[in-house]
C-alpha cells in the first residue's frame, strides 16, 4: 500500500463519520442537560419577563409593563420612596454596600493568608489547613453559628467591648443600620478563606530561582512581594476581584438566614437577589421576577465587563 | 541573619492571630454544644462547660425529621457525583480527543454558561420541574446538576495534559473511541474522579438556593434547609442545639477537605493556569 493510499484509507469519509457520531454520542448528555437548564431557561425568562402570570392561569401579555415597574422601583427609591414601595432598590443599595465593603478586604485578606501559608515558616501548614477550613463550610452553617456570635450578648460584642471599651451592647442582627455590616463580616470570614486556596495556588506556581534571585540581589520579604510575587499573581487578582464581584452582589445565602425570607426589619437585610426569589416565589409574580432578573444581570455585567477592559490585559 | 530571625517572628505571630480568627468560630462552637444554654449566653464568656451536656445533641437526634434530611443530601450527593463523573468525563474526552465538526463551538457555548447566574434561570427552572412533577422531590436536585459546566471543563483539561499517544496506539488498533473511553481514559483519570467526586459531594452539602426553590415540605429538605427551618421556627428558644447540628453539619466537609486537601490545592492549579 502506497503512503498516499494508507493516509486516504486513515481519513476516509467513513473514519470521519464515526468519529463524529461517537464524539457527539460522548457529548450529547451534557450538552443537552446545560442547553435545557442553561439557555432555554434564560430565553424562557427573557419571554416571561412580557407576561403577567401566577403560574395557573394563562399568561397576559403586557409588554414592557415589567420592566417600567422595576425602574420606577428604582427611581422612586432613589427620590425616596417608602421602604415598602422600593424593595428592588433597598435590595440594589444593600448588595453595592454589602460588595464595597466585603471585596476589597477579602480579597487583601486572601492574598495575606496565602503569603503566610506560603512562608515556610514554622507552623505554616497548621496555618494553612485553618485558613482553608472556612471555605469549606456551608455558607448556611456559618450564617448560623454566626447568628449566635452575634446576639446581644454575644462574642463579638464581648471581643469589640474588649478592644473599645464603651462599645456598647447592639443587637446587630435587628438593628436597620448594622445587619448589613454582620452579614458582610460573616462573609469576609468565608470568602478570604475560599480565595486565599486561589492565591496559594498561584503563589505555588511562581518559579523557586526567581524568587531566590531576588533574595540574592538582597530585596527583603516585602520588596520581593511587591516587586516579584504581586506582579505574577496579578491575573489571579483580577479574577479573584471580578468572582468575588459576582457574587457579592449575588449574595443570597446569608441574607436569607440572617434576615429570613422577607428580608428583615424594613427590608434593612434585603438583597436584590432575595427580592427576585421573593416576588418569584412568595408574591408569585414570576414576570415581574423575570423582568428584575434581566434588569440585575445587565447592571452586573456592564461594570464587569469595563473592569476586564480597563485591567484584563493579562486575564486569561 | 538577625533580620531574617525578626521577620520569621513576625510572620509567625501574623499568622498565629489569623489562626485564632479562623478557628475561634469552630473552637467556640464546640464549647458551647456542650454547655447549657444559660450559661452559653453569659457575659462575659466562660469556656468550661459546666455541667457538661450532651443534652443538645440528644434533642437534635430526637428530630424525627433529622435523619431524613441527612439521607436526603447522602442521595442527592451521591447522584451528582457519580453523574458527574461518568458525564462529565464523557463530555470531556470527547472535547479534548476527538476532532469533528462544530465540536469547539459546542464547547464554547458550553463554557459560556458559566457567566449566567442562578437567579436568572429560577423562575423556568422550577416551571420545568413543575411540569415534569417534580417539586418537592430530592431527585429534582440531582436532575439540575447532572453534569456541571465545570466539571466538563476541567475533564477537557486534564484528558488534554495526557499524552496523545496512549489514544492513537488504541485508533490503530481498530477500537472505537467510546470502548477507548471505557478502556483507557477512565482508567487513567483517577486524581480527576477523586476532584470531581469531591468538588460535588461538599456542593451538593453546602447547597442551599435550588433546594428551598424545589423543596417545600421539611420531610423532603436536605441538611442545611433543615437546619435553618428548626431554627427559623424557633423550634427551640435555646440555641445551643442549633449549634451542636451545625458541628454535625460540618463534619462531612472537614473530613473531605483534610482528607483530600492535596488534590484540591493541586486541581485549582490546574483550573487556572492550564487554560
Amino acid at each position: 500500500m502506497s503512503l498516499k493510499n494508507k493516509y486516504h484509507v486513515f481519513f476516509s469519509s467513513k473514519k470521519h463519520r464515526r468519529e463524529f457520531l461517537e464524539g457527539v454520542l460522548l457529548i450529547l448528555p451534557a450538552t443537552i442537560m446545560n442547553f435545557v437548564f442553561g439557555y432555554f431557561a434564560f430565553i424562557y425568562t427573557f419571554y416571561l419577563s412580557f407576561f403577567k402570570w401566577n403560574y395557573i392561569t394563562q399568561p397576559l401579555f403586557i409588554g414592557m409593563e415589567n420592566y417600567v415597574r422595576a425602574f420606577n422601583e428604582l427611581i422612586g427609591g432613589l427620590l425616596g420612596a417608602r421602604w415598602y414601595e422600593a424593595p428592588f432598590f433597598i435590595g440594589l443599595r444593600n448588595v453595592l454596600i454589602y460588595t464595597a465593603i466585603v471585596v476589597p478586604i477579602q480579597t487583601v485578606l486572601a492574598i495575606v493568608l496565602a503569603a503566610i501559608a506560603s512562608s515556610r515558616v514554622r507552623g505554616s501548614s497548621i496555618f494553612t489547613t485553618s485558613y482553608l477550613l472556612p471555605g469549606f463550610t456551608s455558607s448556611v452553617i456559618i450564617a448560623l453559628i454566626f447568628i449566635y456570635f452575634f446576639s446581644q450578648k454575644g462574642f463579638i460584642n464581648y471581643i469589640l467591648n474588649l478592644i473599645i471599651p464603651g462599645f456598647g451592647y447592639p443587637d446587630w442582627l435587628y438593628l436597620k443600620s448594622l445587619i448589613i455590616p454582620a452579614m458582610a463580616i460573616v462573609a469576609i470570614w468565608g470568602t478570604s478563606s475560599n480565595l486565599a486556596i486561589l492565591f496559594i495556588a498561584a503563589m505555588q506556581s511562581i518559579p523557586r530561582d526567581v524568587l531566590e534571585q531576588a533574595r540574592l540581589d538582597g530585596a527583603g520579604p516585602v520588596r520581593r512581594f511587591i516587586h516579584v510575587v504581586f506582579p505574577l499573581i496579578k491575573p489571579t487578582v483580577v479574577y479573584a476581584i471580578i468572582v468575588g464581584t459576582i457574587g457579592a452582589l449575588q449574595m443570597f445565602d446569608l441574607s436569607f438566614v440572617m434576615a429570613g425570607p422577607q428580608g428583615g426589619i424594613e427590608y434593612s437585610g434585603m438583597t436584590v437577589v432575595l427580592d427576585i426569589y421573593r416576588t418569584a416565589f412568595l408574591l408569585l409574580d414570576p414576570g415581574y421576577a423575570s423582568a428584575k432578573a434581566i434588569v440585575f444581570l445587565t447592571l452586573m455585567y456592564i461594570p464587569t465587563v469595563l473592569f476586564l477592559r480597563k485591567y484584563g490585559g493579562g486575564f486569561r | 541573619m538577625k533580620k531574617r530571625f525578626y521577620y520569621e517572628l513576625i510572620t509567625i505571630l501574623i499568622g498565629a492571630f489569623f489562626f485564632i480568627v479562623y478557628t475561634m468560630p469552630f473552637i467556640r462552637s464546640l464549647v458551647v454544644s456542650f454547655m447549657t444554654w444559660e450559661q452559653a449566653s453569659q457575659i462575659p464568656p466562660t469556656w468550661i462547660p459546666n455541667p457538661f451536656i450532651l443534652e443538645n445533641y440528644m434533642r437534635l437526634f430526637r428530630i424525627e425529621l433529622f435523619p431524613k434530611w441527612v439521607i436526603n443530601t447522602l442521595v442527592y450527593g451521591s447522584i451528582v457525583s457519580i453523574s458527574n463523573v461518568l458525564l462529565g468525563l464523557m463530555a470531556g474526552y470527547s472535547f479534548a480527543l476527538l476532532r469533528y465538526l462544530g465540536r469547539d463551538l459546542i464547547f464554547n457555548a458550553l463554557l459560556a454558561l458559566i457567566m449566567l447566574p442562578m437567579f436568572v434561570t429560577m423562575v423556568p427552572l422550577y416551571v420545568i420541574l413543575a411540569q415534569l412533577r417534580l417539586i418537592d422531590n430530592i431527585f429534582a436536585l440531582p436532575l439540575l446538576g447532572l453534569v456541571g459546566v465545570n466539571t466538563v471543563f476541567m475533564a477537557k483539561q486534564y484528558f488534554l495534559s495526557l499524552p496523545r499517544e496512549f489514544f492513537e496506539a488504541a485508533k490503530l488498533d481498530g477500537a472505537s473511541y467510546i470502548r477507548a473511553f471505557f478502556e483507557i481514559a477512565l482508567p487513567m483519570a483517577k486524581p480527576l474522579i477523586i476532584t470531581i467526586t469531591v468538588y460535588q459531594f461538599l456542593g451538593a452539602w453546602n447547597a442551599f438556593f435550588l433546594p428551598i426553590i424545589v423543596l417545600k415540605s421539611p420531610e423532603n429538605f436536605v441538611y442545611t434547609q433543615g437546619l435553618n427551618y428548626a431554627f427559623s421556627r424557633a423550634w427551640y428558644v435555646e440555641y445551643t442545639p442549633i449549634i451542636a447540628g451545625t458541628l454535625i453539619g460540618s463534619i462531612p466537609t472537614l473530613l473531605f477537605f483534610i482528607i483530600f486537601r492535596r488534590f484540591l490545592i493541586g486541581s485549582i492549579v490546574i483550573r487556572t493556569y492550564r487554560r
